[in-house]
């Protein structure tokens, strides 16, 4: 008994054109559903983090009405929060998304299925991009409640969100791409992505800084994410947002080119 | 397969060991065991919240501002290292206890100490000591680091000792309870985000309670965490908003109930024997 015979017609191989349409938006709602899966996890307990935060300043600062650039402390950090959270979130969705299918083995899921390495890294990049745009959204709405918020420049606030969770959902894949074991993961969040977001002018307005780390405050790549959302949101910036436009996108071709090269490779992925 | 030939010295069998109304020796051997485990993990357990607490006094320094005194006399880099320190000592005694009961449980492990002739008292115990020690071995490492850039005063060094010791069995305590309870990695995570984090984060480590307004400060006051706070900030600065002695009775009453919990739920096998 042939294929015929049970099938009807020949089953030949999926006939598909320059790009896998479907098997990216497979791999794409794959990495959607596994953050879902857990959205307390995922979406309520960073902003229930972000909230906390919010409170110990709001608190700390004890209703001594100090101002950052002519408007109450609270109003400046809370663009911060939100941009710190959707980049965390979209950093850890992709990191643990492949550090944890290396240990488990189950990465040949995703390497032996017809997908093209720029197939790879935009399925599983967006992915991370989803999860921290909706954390943004959650967070943004979540304080709304307490900060009086509108937005500023929509147009701004929309490119520097997606660009902010595209550059940490790349950078997640590196780090994942290049861990093989979860504490080398952990190190990375600990010691680069956590410093860098946390120093980058979340919390203050790097005026405040000395003259010198002013300038190497400049070179964390996460500040012009945060400096260009707030402006979005409240029309203040410490730095040119042009200038944050251009060192944005330039960063992410660069990082989407590397993540590129991995995959194509098969760095730590393939034996 | 034959079993290799016993050498001539073991021909008597081995009796059974003999061992008082506690079993010290098992006590020892288990918290060695997680002593060994945490130092296998030293470099995220220690340089990790080093790393998180030098950054929280970064950026509270950058963002409040130096020249305010939360309390006369002590300087805001001085008010909040010893709140850091804590914070820290509390998450991390609660992180190493949940995570070592949770993660024999699910690996199975567990049966390795149901089995072991040890009593509930004992192992609930020592789970608490060892997990009390391992955060105190990351908060002497922060405190040290943070005395190269704050000038940290010590006011009364066994306070100091003695709220440490308290604060981190109280949360490994409560990691224990969360770590029997939890049946996935989502339940541990939830007890961190939602009962930890709060308790932990909104204690007065971060600002001064006695500042806020009158009529929501015993909000504060409830939280456990609030008085080993004010305890360790004591040992370090000599000021207090409550006096030591009280902090230090309500975190023994907690401590005692806490610690009963953990034992009952350990000895009744809740979640954890078939």
């Amino acid at each position: 008994m042939d294929a015929h015979s049970i099938f009807g017609r020949q089953r030949g191989p999926r006939a598909m054109g320059a790009v896998n349409w479907r098997g990216l938006w497979t791999l794409y709602l794959k990495e959607v559903r596994r953050f879902l899966n857990v959205f307390t996890q995922t979406l309520v307990a960073p902003m229930v983090t972000t909230l906390l935060f919010l409170a110990i300043f709001a608190l700390a600062l004890g209703g001594a009405g100090r101002e950052v650039a002519g408007m109450p402390y609270i109003q400046f950090l809370a663009p911060g929060l939100i941009m710190m959270t959707m980049m965390q979130n979209a950093f850890a969705n992709t990191s643990s998304s492949i550090v944890i299918a290396k240990v488990q083995g189950n990465i040949v899921d995703v390497l032996m299925p017809p997908l093209s390495a720029g197939e790879l890294t935009l399925g599983i990049a967006a992915g991370g991009v989803t999860r921290g745009l909706m954390v943004g959204c959650v967070a943004g709405v979540a304080m709304s409640v307490f900060v009086p918020m509108r937005i500023y420049d929509p147009l701004s606030l929309i490119y520097f969100a997606v660009n902010g969770a595209l550059m940490l959902s790349l950078l997640g894949l590196i780090g994942g791409i290049w861990a093989e074991k979860f504490d080398q993961m952990a190190a990375v969040t600990n010691f680069i992505i956590t410093p860098l977001s946390f120093l980058s002018g979340t919390f203050y307005s790097i005026e405040r800084l000395p003259a010198d780390w002013q300038f190497i405050a400049h070179f964390n790549p996460f500040f012009y994410l945060i400096d260009g959302f707030r402006y979005g949101l409240i029309g203040r910036a410490d730095g040119s947002p042009l200038v944050g436009y251009a060192v944005v996108l330039g960063i992410n071709i660069a990082l989407g080119a590397l993540v590129h090269r991995m995959f194509a490779t098969g760095y730590r992925l393939k034996a | 397969m034959i079993d290799p030939p016993i050498p001539a010295l073991h021909l008597t069998a081995p009796r059974a060991r003999k061992f008082g109304p506690v079993n010290w020796r098992g006590m020892w051997s288990l918290y060695r065991r997680e002593q060994l485990r945490f130092l296998r993990y030293a470099g995220e357990s220690v340089a990790g919240p080093a790393m998180t607490s030098l950054m929280f006094l970064a950026i509270f320094q950058l963002a409040l501002g130096g020249d305010r005194e939360p309390m006369p006399g002590v300087s805001l880099a001085q008010f909040l290292a010893p709140g850091i320190v804590m914070f820290s000592l509390t998450h991390s005694a609660f992180e190493a206890a949940a995570v070592v009961i949770f993660h024999d449980k699910i690996e199975g492990m567990i049966g390795d100490i149901l089995g072991a002739p040890m009593t509930a008292l004992e192992v609930v115990g020592t789970f608490a000591l060892s997990a009390a020690s391992n955060a105190m071995i990351t908060a002497t490492v922060i405190v040290a680091i943070m005395a190269v850039f704050v000038d940290l005063p010590l006011h009364a060094p066994f306070a100091v000792a003695g709220f440490a010791f308290a604060a981190t069995l109280l949360f490994a305590f409560l990691g224990i309870i969360v770590g029997i309870c939890a049946e996935r990695w989502d339940h541990f995570s939830a007890a961190e985000t939602f009962l930890v984090f709060p308790i932990a984060l909104l204690s007065g480590a971060f600002f001064a309670v006695a500042k806020l307004p009158a009529d929501v400060q015993w909000l504060f006051k409830a939280n456990p965490a609030f008085h080993a706070v004010e305890g360790f900030r004591y040992g370090f600065t000599g000021q207090a908003q409550e006096s030591p002695a009280l902090a230090a009775g309500i975190l023994l009453a907690m401590i005692a109930v806490l610690g009963g919990v953990a034992w009952r739920l350990f000895a009744k096998g809740y979640k954890l024997k078939p």
